[in-house]
């Protein structure tokens, strides 16, 4: 769970590999010829059926930035931000508040990294302060931004303020029906292609930011658009191995948007369902066993003991039979060293996205068969919302609403204890 | 890159007459009885090794017929070890021989399976399935986009030696066919860059992933068609030999004993592609083996006569596998080391020192 699931995934499955936590963020960088054609031809449709509307909202946003609260005229005495957040559970990144700025610092952008990003908030009609050479200045609320990985999208999407986006890494995987229809209206550009970002159509866009994430690559195509005068923030909510602290992330987009009072409101209230939901799984009079992933060509990569997916697990009151593992990424393990520890565990969880029945499963390789998690119809695959094009919301807005995530695991591991529950992201894999 | 290098002096086909000698073929047949039986024991070594630590017991048990008294190491000897070391053992002989066979027509003892492109075929294939196929997660569900990986690696690897088969009967020289090879690698190769490049990350994983190798992705499924094909291309491998030995003495020599060189060629071709075209199919391409085995039987039974050659290349090369496969399998760790950097760091060392010897270096 915490290796992301391979979108799109060809024959590789819903396969896991090691630096798990961002495989994810890459689907918006797919081509795939044939749903590109399928794609245009949806949005030939869309369009066509669409003319009888009256035209939508001009694209060009700066006709409306004077909007709520810019400083002008600028007073140096008035605060600016009266709504401020307070971080919980993140780690990641850092705010602090002045009167008409925020700094805010990225701290761990990528793994292994030895630099942090820091990031001068300037609210619009303030002038810029002084010594803060090293930081990217933003002037917020930002108006046009670029958001290249699906997982910021719900962000916007929950602080209402989807209209901010005017560019995505690719349309295909976005499952978010705001975002999905602002792409029908013609609102959103694509940035990425396949595993490369067209950083001349980027650098022509010139949006106020673009929310990234990055490998700390040398070569890094984002280095040279921060030198060209593109402020690039490098949201690095992946990193966070807690699922609240990834959840916590909605603040970091809220720094941007000006939404901090909302941000606060929607994140204490997740906060304290997916804890009240902690404190009910604990009340679960057994614990089962439970294993995750699939093999690929005889090697299944597990997620570590102390990994995004681990810990919704001990959340949900299963004992993950890798626990032990220490790490916040994936091992790659002997498929048979997975069958020597999980052949008789109670549930098996995040299979192949490819896989809707017991069948697939079987195909792919007879072997899974003899688990008796899947003999006993305890397999469950968190591919109930992948869009036509491949995208799984799991990836996108799970993320954000861990306490859903919570919830389904809880359901499907202890079902008494929520017995109404429907299954959001999960479905058992079909006999 | 592949050079039209000369053979060492010390592997010209005087050796041949060493085998003539009665003594001399009682030690070779006893060295190949000993390979055989190092194979034997390397074979029940891997069944009997693995990240699941079972007692020798057990596995004796489990072989003979018994229960074990965990009935998951029956399933982990049945289901998983055993295709594991069939595997590995039949790859590891097919890759030899494949070498074997491509050294001798090209008489060039750094040809292996990979200069006629096809390993290059092959992973154009399996990077078609891999970073192209499957987009829905509906639609293609798992069983099809599983055995098209290796059918589509084996039909790239079979396009591929079709197509230098088809050069083979125009072009006399086997240097040019070596050239030929070597540039379709090329254009394979530049293809799957192509399509790497418009993959994501994790497409991008899985490929590579093939790409590492690997013994333990194939099931009993899968073993009717694995087994026969390898079988089949080594039994076939083994009454070639003579024709194999007069290529050594070069083209025209060869003709002029009476060996059609034409129907050769293209048998040739067509055996030592359908082996390693097959293992790279089902496993990946393992392309160390193919290069590095028959100098090891060469070194070993000081020899270059092929009646030899062939079945100490295919015993030393099933034990290759199988000893890398254990190493791979990091025994009592559950973690594992890819496959194709395994054989390479046993084995090149090995070869090293072989070399170095038969040279007298030191």
């Amino acid at each position: 769970m915490d290796q992301r699931k391979v979108q799109a995934s060809g024959s590789a499955g819903g396969r896991f590999w090691p630096p798990a936590d961002f495989r994810f963020r890459r689907r918006l960088g797919k081509v795939k010829p044939a749903q590109l054609g399928l794609g245009l031809a949806l949005a030939g449709l869309v369009v066509t059926g669409c003319q009888g509307s009256p035209p939508t909202a001009p694209l060009d946003p700066s006709a409306e930035s004077t909007a709520e609260g810019c400083a002008a005229p600028f007073d140096p005495a008035v605060d600016y931000f009266p709504d401020k957040v307070e971080l919980d559970y993140a780690t990641g990144f850092t705010v602090d508040y002045h009167n008409h700025y925020k700094v805010v610092t990225i701290t761990d952008p990528w793994p292994g990294a030895s630099q942090s990003f820091e990031y001068l908030l300037v609210q619009c009609g303030a002038p810029v302060p002084t010594g803060y050479d090293q930081a990217q200045v933003v002037t917020i609320p930002v108006e046009r931004v670029v958001a290249l990985s699906t997982t910021h999208l719900p962000h916007f999407d929950q602080l209402d303020r989807v209209d901010a986006l005017v560019g995505v890494g690719q349309f295909d995987p976005i499952s978010s029906p705001r975002v999905r229809a602002k792409i029908d209206r013609g609102e959103l550009a694509e940035f990425s292609s396949g595993a490369s970002l067209d950083g001349e159509r980027l650098l022509v866009a010139a949006p106020d930011l673009v929310m990234t994430f990055s490998m700390g690559n040398d070569n890094d195509p984002y280095l040279r658009l921060i030198q060209a005068g593109v402020p690039v923030a490098f949201v690095a909510e992946y990193r966070e191995a807690s699922p609240l602290a990834r959840a916590e992330w909605l603040k970091f987009t809220a720094l941007l948007v000006n939404q901090e009072a909302l941000a606060e409101a929607q994140f204490a209230a997740i906060a304290q369902e997916y804890n009240a939901l902690v404190a009910l799984a604990q009340t679960a009079a057994a614990r089962p066993t439970v294993f995750t992933g699939s093999s690929y060509e005889g090697t299944w990569h597990m997620a570590q003991g102390e990994s995004y997916a681990a810990q919704l697990l001990r959340d949900a009151a299963a004992d993950y039979l890798w626990a032990d593992v220490p790490g916040t990424g994936s091992i790659p393990l002997d498929i048979e060293a997975v069958y020597g520890r999980a052949a008789q565990a109670d549930f098996w969880v995040n299979l192949s996205q490819d896989w809707q029945t017991q069948a697939d499963a079987i195909a792919a390789d007879p072997r899974y068969g003899q688990f008796q998690a899947l003999q006993q119809n305890r397999a469950y695959n968190n591919n109930a919302r992948v869009n036509p094009s491949g995208g799984n919301d799991f990836w996108e807005s799970g993320p954000v609403n861990p306490h859903r995530v919570l919830a389904d695991l809880i359901a499907i591991f202890h079902s008494e204890l929520l017995p109404d529950h429907e299954l959001i992201y999960y479905q058992p894999l079909l006999p | 890159m592949l050079h039209n290098t000369p053979w060492p002096k010390s592997l010209t086909p005087k050796r041949f007459d060493q085998t003539a000698t009665v003594s001399g073929r009682l030690i070779h047949c006893g060295g190949l009885g000993l390979l055989a039986l190092l194979v034997g024991v390397g074979f029940v070594a891997s069944l009997a090794l693995g990240s699941v630590a079972i007692p020798p017991l057990e596995v004796v048990t489990v072989l003979l017929g018994g229960q074990a008294s965990n009935p998951v190491w029956g399933d982990i000897i049945w289901q998983f070890r055993l295709p594991r070391a069939l595997t590995a053992a039949a790859a590891g002989a097919a890759l030899a021989i494949s070498g074997v066979q491509l050294q001798a027509l090209f008489r060039n003892p750094l040809a292996g399976p990979s200069v006629l492109g096809i390993n290059a075929g092959a992973s154009l294939g399996a990077a078609l399935v891999v970073l192209t196929g499957s987009a829905a997660g509906y639609g293609f569900s798992g069983w099809w986009s599983q055995l098209s990986l290796a059918g589509a690696a084996s039909l790239g690897a079979a396009l591929a030696m079709g197509l230098v088969m088809l050069v083979a009967q125009r072009v006399r020289s086997s240097l040019a066919l070596l050239i030929f090879g070597l540039m379709l690698g090329y254009t394979t190769t530049a293809l799957v860059t192509i399509l790497l490049h418009f993959s994501t990350i994790e497409q991008t994983v899985a490929y590579i992933s093939w790409t590492f190798g690997s013994f333990a992705g194939v099931t009993w499924q899968q073993m009717p068609v694995l087994l026969p094909v390898i079988g089949l291309g080594l039994a076939f491998s083994l009454l070639f030999w003579r024709s194999l030995n007069l290529l050594l003495l070069g083209d025209e020599q060869a003709q002029s004993l009476g060996l059609s060189m034409g129907l050769v060629r293209l048998y040739l071709i067509f055996s030592a592609s359908l082996l390693a075209g097959t293992v790279t199919a089902f496993c990946g391409p393992i392309a160390f083996l193919g290069v590095a085995v028959p100098h090891l039987g060469r070194s070993l039974f000081r020899t270059l006569d092929h009646r030899l050659l062939l079945p100490a290349s295919a015993l030393l090369g099933a034990l290759l596998a199988l000893v890398a496969d254990a190493v791979a399998q990091l025994p009592g760790s559950q973690t594992i080391l890819p496959l194709n950097a395994v054989t390479a760091l046993i084995g090149a060392p090995i070869l090293i020192w072989l070399m170095l010897k038969q040279f007298r270096l030191f």
